[in-house]
């Protein structure tokens, strides 16, 4: 890659790829902690922009390194901030270096290089990431237009693949499978059977999901109250648990129960009183909670645990359908930025700036009578070079790269150079 | 060439199918778009069609079956983009506009026999019935692909086979609604277009014996009998079978009853 002859752009990473989790965790920055490291790497002079993107999954420093500077001191500050040794530090990490490491960001930011492909929280932690770059003031021309251009790849690869449209997590899928059902959820009834940790988390996500009539009910009354407080919904005792089933449209097994606790019987007795409205059933718990027997009842739509890995299975394999489709998107948005990268250093746009004022000189040279045109030349000429000499003065003799950086992207933004290309 | 206005329309169905099913497979942004623009640019050069049928016959285009074939499709054209503009439902488009591209076709491909027209054929009371029986007949072929897409749905979640057409498919109370929706139209039409074919008749007929009006008739029974079971519950694979079942009756009712069973309704 054509690289600005000055800086470079690096990554220095410990992702869930490379790294285990002790190495991880002890590399692993809270939003403080992140504020705090980029003002020491900038303040340093390690850097000229800093951003870090620290998640779970991943800790990525991304830096545009002067070109006399090494990423080692960069790894050895890291090391010696967090008391580790410096070569096991290094080993356990990668390193990234101009566009490998753009394509790196772009992949992270539309969670390709997620541990659950394609999900899309990542695309806001990288959106975070720079936001606390930008109030450190650690991010200029560079590593804010790398991290806007990796949103911008990432909210395309979510809109135009499937990469995020198929869950991966049972319960999800679950919901997914009654949307399907009933389409508006919110005017339906789901009865949690179980308010342990399952038949908890269920309730949130069903709340999440749109359903608003949540009832839940426990063996011991206490515990399904507890959960219903939190979800807004109602506490069953468990011996109404049959007097529910006809009211509800969605029932989910949670129980630690040996034997099932809804019966085929019970459920045929149910849909006649909802004369044939469907009921959908999840079978979350294990040894099952629901008769298998209720899926051939008419209208009504069983799904069991395994039912729903197999389809996070067959999920997970049409979200990795997608990756060919979404990396091909990724390498558009990658070159725009590598173009602009590439162009942005002081000597191409020099002589971009000189060319594109030669070409007006011409332009308005042609409009004059022929006999005066030597001689204007000659003066639009000494004109140029007397307006261009000191801007470029000044530009060549920045020290602080960053702001060279920037006032580079100043001139070719105001002059129009990138859009010739 | 004859109704070169009605194969550019044709053409332009085919695009629309062709862009609905692009729209299936891989939804984006333009795609729906792109198939209300052909499926609407293919419906006014129909119309346009249908008017240069209805000046060379001097009446309404459709006393006869190539004309009410062609004005058929032209309805059932007109419903999907409405239901399209207001629901965006993509799911339906492929099932659809192959109906109303063969309807359409089979409108130009049939031998045009323009002879003069009979009394009955005239007036506005003529023109109305046919309007609206064939505006009946549009909204149940309208509940026969909602029924059919039922049926896909209802299989799918039965089974737990998760496919691309699962994700795309609305919902089965969805489907069940709009389903409800097209039948009760259609009914309400087919009263009216009975009525008024009833009171035309009893102008110029000595009897109402008719094996046109006794299908007629039953085909009402038929999506009465549906929205009456639809009522009792919420039985979504039953009212689709129904719905497939009362197709099949409009269907026969419009071939083969017109053209071998009833004089008075036998297309001339």
């Amino acid at each position: 890659m054509t690289a600005s002859s000055e800086t470079r752009l690096v990554l220095l990473g410990w992702n869930f790829r490379v790294a285990d989790v002790a190495i991880r965790d002890r590399v692993a920055f809270s939003a403080d902690e992140v504020r705090e490291a980029l003002r020491e790497i900038v303040g340093r002079g390690l850097v000229a922009e800093g951003v870090i993107v620290s998640t779970c999954h991943r800790s990525e420093i991304y830096g545009v390194v002067e070109a006399q500077r090494s990423e080692k001191e960069l790894a050895g500050f890291v090391a010696q901030w967090r008391g580790l040794e410096a070569a096991s530090l290094s080993s356990a990490g990668f390193l990234r270096e101009g566009a490998d490491a753009a394509r790196h960001l772009f992949r992270v930011a539309s969670g390709l290089d997620s541990m659950a492909l394609g999900e899309s929280e990542v695309l806001g932690q990288v959106r975070q990431a720079l936001r606390l770059a930008r109030e450190i003031g650690s991010t200029h021309a560079v590593l804010h237009r790398l991290f806007e251009s990796a949103v911008a790849a990432g909210k395309r690869v979510r809109t135009e693949t499937e990469i995020g449209v198929h869950p991966l997590s049972v319960t999800s899928i679950g919901l997914e499978l009654a949307g399907k059902v009933f389409g508006d959820v919110s005017e339906k009834t789901v009865l949690v059977l179980g308010a342990g940790e399952t038949g908890g988390l269920f309730a949130h996500q069903a709340a999440d999901a749109g359903w608003r009539d949540l009832r839940i009910a426990n063996r011991t009354l206490e515990r399904a109250e507890t959960v219903a407080r939190q979800v807004e919904g109602t506490a069953i005792a468990w011996e109404d648990v049959p007097r529910e089933l006809p009211r509800a449209d969605m029932v989910v097994g949670t129980t630690a129960s040996e034997t099932p606790v809804v019966r085929a019987e019970e459920v045929e007795a149910a849909m006649r009183e909802r004369r044939g409205r469907p009921l959908v059933f999840l079978d979350l718990a294990i040894p099952p909670d629901i008769d298998p027997a209720v899926a051939k009842i008419y209208n009504v739509f069983a799904y069991a645990l395994n039912d729903l890995a197999d389809v996070a299975e067959e999920n997970r394999r049409r979200r990795a359908h997608q990756i060919p489709r979404a990396e091909e998107i990724l390498e558009q948005e990658l070159q725009k930025f590598l173009l602009w990268y590439g162009n942005l250093s002081v000597v191409p746009t020099v002589t971009g700036w000189r060319k594109n004022l030669e070409q007006e000189v011409e332009r308005e040279l042609s409009r004059q009578p022929a006999n005066d045109r030597e001689r204007l030349r000659s003066f639009g000429a000494a004109l140029m070079a007397r307006v261009l000499h000191e801007p470029l003065r000044r530009l060549k003799a920045e020290a602080d790269t960053a702001k060279k950086l920037e006032r580079v992207e100043a001139i070719r933004h105001l002059f129009g150079l990138d859009q010739e290309k | 060439m004859a109704h070169s206005l009605g194969w550019m329309a044709l053409f332009l169905y085919l695009a629309a199918e062709i862009l609905s099913i692009a729209a299936l497979r891989r939804p984006r942004r333009g795609l729906g778009l792109a198939v209300m623009l052909a499926l609407g640019a293919g419906l006014a050069l129909q119309f346009a069609d249908l008017q240069v049928r209805a000046r060379a016959l001097g009446s309404v285009p459709y006393r006869t079956l190539e004309g009410s074939l062609s004005l058929f499709g032209w309805m059932l054209g007109i419903a999907f983009l409405a239901l399209q503009i207001r629901h965006r439902e993509r799911a339906i488009g492929p099932f659809l506009i192959p109906i109303v591209m063969i309807a359409s076709l089979a409108g130009m491909l049939v031998p045009a026999h323009a002879t003069a027209a009979t009394p009955e054929t005239r007036g506005v009371l003529f023109a109305l019935h046919v309007t609206f029986a064939i505006l009946a007949y549009a909204a149940f072929t309208f509940s026969f692909v909602l029924s059919i897409l039922y049926l896909i749905q209802n299989r799918q979640l039965k089974r737990r086979r998760i496919g691309v057409l699962f994700s795309r498919l609305p919902a089965l109370e969805v489907i069940g609604r709009m389903n409800r929706t097209a039948v009760s139209i259609g009914l309400a039409v087919l009263v009216v277009a009975l009525m008024l074919g009833i009171v035309r008749a009893s102008e110029l007929w000595a009897t109402l014996a008719d094996p046109k009006i006794l299908w007629a008739l039953i085909t009402l029974a038929v999506y009465v009998f549906l929205l009456w079971v639809d009522r009792r519950g919420w039985e979504g694979r039953r009212v689709a079978l129904l719905s497939i079942l009362g197709f099949g009756v409009v269907l026969f009712s419009y071939t083969v009853v017109n053209l071998y069973f009833s004089t008075a309704h036998h297309f001339r």
